[in-house]
């Protein structure tokens, strides 16, 4: 194999690839890159066998050929060198990796076992790369981390009328996004594994143009421009979600997006270990204030300006899951709805009815 | 037809000595074969990643070994399934798959407003003459609360079904009279809630307005309350203010208040004053009618043999009647099919308590011996020392032991008061606090009966 091409470029696609490799992996394989120079681009491809990634990078080809190296090592080396051209020659088992002020060699590992990457076929359709990240990114940090239980453990996508609809839950939150497209496909929702969702957002960051997204009923891949991404899909049932989201609300509460901030960072310092605060809101005195205490710290009391409609209710909440949402709510102020105090708590921005976010209270 | 399972561990045999460890594990675990039809076999993996590699990689090498153990074989297809030992276990519990789909957000079961559990109630409390009295009380509370029996003490060993009889109540209650407010606890959490609100230092009347709301209070395992002094002051006043205002109170305890140490006489004496019931161990047939209930609420048959052995087997505390019932059905669904009379046997075998059946005579003469004594002049009417010792020893262990009603071991020792019994039995007890001879004795004469 020999080639040439530019080190932006590669560089790039280097550090996608690494990030998904197989890391602790009973096959060593996994933790590599393969380059495969063929045609007028060279293809660098990694997997984990959950995920999987193509990039193609176009380069000068002399001489095809395929070659597999150490993933954190190539990696390294391109953070660290300066831009310019590259040129590859694999000598014997070594490849020579040539700029204008280094020469270095790296051990190359046998292809053979480098495992090939899924084609899906299925259904298909496409969306912009950026409404897709929107999407997913309003709702991922809500998924269950451990994967226990698999269905939530990741991002389910479903289309519903004009809308396609992101939704992730850890059983104590849900966050649920819908994102508005021309054309939206018919099919009957897919679930993302959440830590390959968090790895999909990376890879696309802020590409706007459409992403073609097919999938089997295992198995998804995103295609735009030289990337092809591939991800495992779960194999399960998402949690019926409408029935808990309540269909009245006895209180709601509108307050500004960064009062309510202020007041939740300020009882941080004071909740207990579990994160505990109380909300009381009581509409006829006007009053709607945050408590939180730790017999070890202290305690806080902020009242909050707030325009209140409905019964008096105190509820008590992790003020984790509710800091968590306001990245998604892009809206000056928002309103919090209550019903009973053993009842989810929704959080909506007020101009903006695409997110809805659902919090459990804590049991006392 | 092939034995698959077999097949494919035969095939994955060979094929472990052909490729190396490392992708041997990566590729081969959690596969099977899933369907054999017609010369085609159906692997099953765990995702596409694998199924793609098994195709370009190791296809040749799985259709040869496949081959060379069933030559009739044409051809070998890859689908994707979820990891096989799950599916098998999702197969033999197909309700449990179906409570997978349900909601996780919803955490309620026990009521929080009244503390009770719904799952409680009489449609599924079986009566026998072994409850027969407290039932029937209960029944007349839940006509008409607070004027019969007031308060409702039911007291006996655990696991006779007291929290589901008193519980039982509040939920009827509730039902009968839906602006009546029914409030059970138990005493451990009423003690913890006087404490705290000793610690909230606004003078405990938060306590005592939370509690006096009620109008009707459920009170479980009030024998914990000997050492809590102002627990029971608290109580003796809580208790007042609902007698007075004609509101029901129900108290469930493991003794009578009498044996109940530190009790305090004011609250006794109040306990007296309305209906103290026990419940007693079931005879067999309500052994037999309880098991049948339980296995009816199981998805898993269990076949009347085995519900007859069971109840017979097993006497006195329903709990471990249940407990042995959940270990047959669950053995049943791992098995898949109907456990024989044998492996119930083993099953149960550790489950229960050791109890060889010996009758009163044979403990009297043992004892008896024990002590050098005639077994005869146990029965004469004498108040010698060392017959009067033995006497109280064979009354003692009679009771502990092998749980004889007070009467019958009255009068199998020679027509003596039921009282007279109780008072030995409490005497030994005492004793044995601090006589280590006589500990000593006791044991010595246990093991004989083991």
């Amino acid at each position: 194999m020999k080639i040439e091409c530019s080190i932006e470029k590669i560089r790039e696609a280097i550090s996608s690839a690494d990030r998904i490799t197989g890391k602790n992996l009973t096959l060593p394989i996994l933790g590599a890159i393969l380059f495969i120079a063929e045609g007028k681009t060279i293809k660098i491809r990694a997997t984990n066998l959950s995920l999987g990634i193509e990039i193609e990078v176009p380069a000068k080809i002399e001489q095809e050929g395929t070659v597999a190296v150490k993933s954190d090592v190539i990696s390294t080396v391109f953070g660290s060198i300066q831009n310019g051209t590259v040129s590859f020659q694999l000598e014997g088992d070594m490849l020579r990796i040539t700029t204008k002020q280094n020469t270095i060699s790296v051990k190359t590992l046998p292809y053979d076992d480098f495992p090939t990457i899924p084609v899906v076929s299925g259904d298909s359709f496409s969306i912009p790369g950026k409404k897709l990240i929107e999407g997913i990114r309003a709702v991922a940090y809500s998924a269950a981390v451990s994967d226990i239980k698999p269905e939530i453990s990741s991002v389910y996508i479903y289309p519903d009328q004009n809308n396609l609809v992101f939704v992730a839950t850890d059983s104590f939150r849900l966050a649920e996004k819908k994102i508005a497209l021309k054309k939206v496909p018919e099919f009957g929702g897919i679930l993302i594994p959440f830590k390959n969702v968090a790895e999909i957002m990376r890879i696309i960051g802020e590409y706007t143009d459409d992403v073609a997204i097919c999938f089997s009923k295992n198995q998804l891949s995103i295609l735009y421009e030289s990337v092809y991404i591939t991800s495992r899909l779960i194999d399960g049932i998402f949690p019926d979600y409408k029935q808990i989201i309540p269909k009245e609300f006895t209180t709601n509460v509108t307050v500004l997006k960064s009062d309510i901030v202020q007041a939740l960072k300020l009882s941080h310092i004071f909740s207990d270990k579990f994160n505990h605060i109380t909300l009381s809101v009581d509409p006829v005195k006007k009053y709607c204030a945050v408590y939180s205490k730790n017999v070890d710290v202290g305690e806080n009391n902020t009242i909050l300006d707030t325009a209140i409609s409905g019964l008096p209710v105190e509820v008590s909440l992790n003020h984790r899951y509710m800091i968590d949402c306001f990245q998604s709510i892009h809206a000056d102020s928002l309103t919090l709805s209550f019903t009973l105090p053993n009842k989810p708590v929704v959080l909506q921005g007020v101009s903006d009815q695409t997110f809805m976010y659902l919090i459990m209270p804590m049991n006392r | 037809m092939i034995e698959t399972k077999e097949l494919w561990g035969r095939c994955l045999k060979e094929i472990e000595q052909n490729v190396t460890k490392a992708n041997f594990s990566t590729w081969f675990k959690n596969t099977a074969i899933i369907k054999e039809d017609e010369g085609s076999i159906y692997i099953g993996v765990p995702n596409e990643f694998v199924k793609e590699w098994l195709q370009n990689k190791f296809h040749k090498l799985i259709v040869k070994t496949l081959v060379e153990q069933v030559p009739s074989i044409r051809s070998v297809e890859y689908s994707i399934t979820k990891l096989s030992d799950k599916k098998e276990i999702q197969e033999s519990r197909p309700l449990i798959t179906e409570h997978k789909t349900e909601l996780p957000l919803r955490d309620l079961y026990i009521n929080k407003d009244d503390n009770l559990n719904p799952k409680y109630t009489f449609d599924n409390f079986i009566v026998g003459p072994f409850n027969q009295l407290p039932y029937a009380a209960s029944q007349a509370i839940i006509e008409r609360p607070a004027s019969i029996y007031n308060p409702f003490f039911v007291y006996g060993n655990t696991g006779l079904g007291k929290t589901h009889l008193i519980q039982s109540v509040g939920n009827a209650l509730k039902k009968n009279f839906p602006d009546k407010k029914v409030f059970y606890v138990t005493l451990e959490k009423f003690a913890i809630d006087y404490t705290d609100s000793l610690a909230m230092k606004n003078t405990n009347t938060s306590f005592k307005e939370k509690y006096r709301k009620y109008d009707v209070l459920i009170i479980d395992d009030i024998q914990f309350i000997d050492k809590m002094e102002k627990t029971q002051d608290e109580l003796f006043h809580l208790f007042n203010v609902f007698y007075e205002n004609n509101k029901q109170i129900i108290f469930s305890s493991d003794k009578h208040p009498n044996h109940i140490k530190g009790l305090e006489e004011r609250l006794k004496s109040r306990f007296a004053q309305g209906m103290i019931v026990d419940v007693t161990e079931p005879d067999y047939e309500s052994r037999v009618a309880i098991l049948k209930g339980k296995a009816a609420q199981q998805i898993t048959k269990v076949s009347q043999e085995v519900v007859m052995y069971l109840a017979g087997l097993i006497q006195g505390n329903i709990r471990e009647l249940e407990g042995a019932l959940n270990i047959i059905v669950c053995q049943t669904e791992i098995k898949g099919r109907q456990l024989t009379e044998e492996e119930v046997r083993l099953l149960v075998k550790n489950s229960i308590k050791p109890k060889k059946s010996v009758s009163i005579e044979e403990v009297t003469r043992k004892i008896a011996e024990h002590f050098h004594l005639d077994e005869s002049s146990i029965y004469e009417k004498t108040r010698r020392k060392e017959i009067v010792e033995a006497r109280q020893m064979i009354m003692y262990i009679l009771r502990e032991d092998f749980n004889i009603s007070y009467p019958l071991i009255g009068q199998k020792l020679g027509g003596k008061d039921h009282t007279t019994v109780m008072h030995s039995c409490d005497k030994i007890k005492r004793e044995l606090k601090d006589n280590m001879v006589l500990n000593q004795d006791v044991e010595k004469i246990r093991t004989m009966f083991k």
